[in-house]
């Protein structure tokens, strides 16, 4: 098990480390206080990425009247999530299109889940009870399940296994199950991809902790637990990234953070998925 | 076939007019009404129902049991239709996957890291 997790981590240090505007547009969006004039400061130094931004505004996703070619314009309209979705989508997009076979997922699912998940915690971050910056709890989303495609090769041929280990109650979710068999779970192996790429907090945090959402620092716990709550959300509208869909365990003591009631988690599950559709088209007029 | 995603189409009337197979209470009747439009002239009480889905997360105060909501609201569609489920596997936490064959109508499910089995 020992060298099974060295194999791993050796696959995160052979990770390509992220674009410097890719990096920076993360380092900027993970902080609490930021605005949209920081983020404009970064792609402005990215001509591949500004002239994505130019085309993505301009694209039928957006239905504007007239063109937009001034670049503050264009990032004015398009959004703080949009780029960062559009800029990780461009910087880690061989992550994010795994096929996740140890999970018997399929290509596409991991990056669908976690852009689902970004929306959701985004929209769960408006009903907690602290303050929570809503377009850092997107980003730390749409970053949350990357371990997955770490491990995913290890976990080739352990679903069924796995699957009848949960029912007969050996392990009490999936990423116990991981452990179990590599020393090391999804959210392990994200977190030190996290490192790898020197993110900034609370993105490792929300990424090591958002299925143990308690145990996150605790200047972190209502963003971790929105993210959790974000990822249980993504599930239950039918994108999971594989055998591991709803094998999780909601943790019970959000309701001392996030006041949420089921007619709000209609209403979330309903918005995130207009927002998705849009958010999808928009990334296929791009790609 | 009908996809639910939520029991309840009073939370978005424009999205229950666009997408009425979105939520139960629009879905069943939209897919009854598809289906006597293409010859199930016999009404409701001739056709086969069947239900898959509804799984749930563990939740103490019962916010997150959308999917119970899903396949009760379902249920009591298609008992105001005076149909009765001929065959059904909901709720629990598997997640699936359901394909109808168009040719003889076997309703077949499917989950990732499972074998594939009739309904």
């Amino acid at each position: 098990m020992a060298s099974t997790q060295k194999d791993i981590l050796k696959v995160v240090e052979s990770t390509k480390i992220l674009s410097p505007s890719a990096a920076g547009l993360l380092e900027v969006a993970s902080r609490e206080n930021h605005d949209l004039r920081d983020i404009v400061q970064v792609i402005k130094c990215d001509a591949a990425l500004s002239a994505k931004t130019l085309k993505l505004v301009n694209s039928a996703a957006f239905a504007l009247q007239s063109r937009v070619s001034n670049i503050d314009r264009a990032i004015s309209y398009i959004g703080e999530n949009y780029l960062v979705s559009l800029a990780m989508n461009e910087a880690a997009g061989m992550i994010y299109d795994c096929d996740l076979a140890g999970y018997e997922g399929r290509e596409g699912e991991l990056w669908d889940h976690n852009l689902l998940t970004a929306l959701a915690s985004k929209k769960v971050a408006e009903f907690s009870k602290e303050s929570i910056n809503g377009n850092v709890a997107f980003t730390c989303g749409l970053l949350h399940d990357l371990g997955k495609a770490i491990i995913s090769s290890f976990l080739e041929g352990t679903p069924a296994e796995v699957l009848e280990s949960l029912e007969r109650g050996e392990v009490h979710d999936y990423a116990s199950a991981e452990e179990k068999i590599l020393g090391m779970d999804h959210t392990q192996a994200g977190h030190a991809l996290a490192e790898h790429w020197q993110l900034p907090e609370p993105i490792p945090s929300a990424i090591r902790f958002h299925h143990e959402p308690h145990q996150a620092d605790k200047e972190y716990h209502a963003l971790v637990y929105a993210v959790h709550l974000g990822d249980m959300i993504a599930m239950m509208t039918g994108k999971g990234t594989g055998a591991d869909a709803m094998r999780y365990q909601l943790d019970p003591d959000y309701i001392d953070l996030i006041d949420l009631n089921e007619d709000d988690l209609a209403m979330i599950i309903l918005e995130i998925d207009n927002e998705f559709s849009k958010l999808q088209k928009s990334m296929t007029i791009n790609g | 076939m009908v996809h639910i995603a939520l029991p309840d189409s009073s939370i978005n009337s424009e999205k229950a007019q666009s997408q009425p197979g979105y939520f139960a209470d629009t879905g069943i009747p939209a897919l009854i009404r598809e289906m006597m439009a293409l010859g199930c002239t016999g009404g409701p009480k001739q056709m086969i129902a069947k239900i898959a889905g509804g799984s749930n997360v563990m939740d103490p105060r019962n916010v997150f049991s959308i999917g119970k909501r899903n396949v009760l609201a379902v249920k009591k569609v298609l008992w105001k239709y005076g149909v009765s489920p001929r065959a059904e596997e909901v709720g629990g936490t598997l997640s699936r996957t359901v394909t109808v064959s168009a040719k003889n109508g076997a309703v077949t499910l499917s989950s990732p890291g499972k074998n594939n089995w009739t309904l």
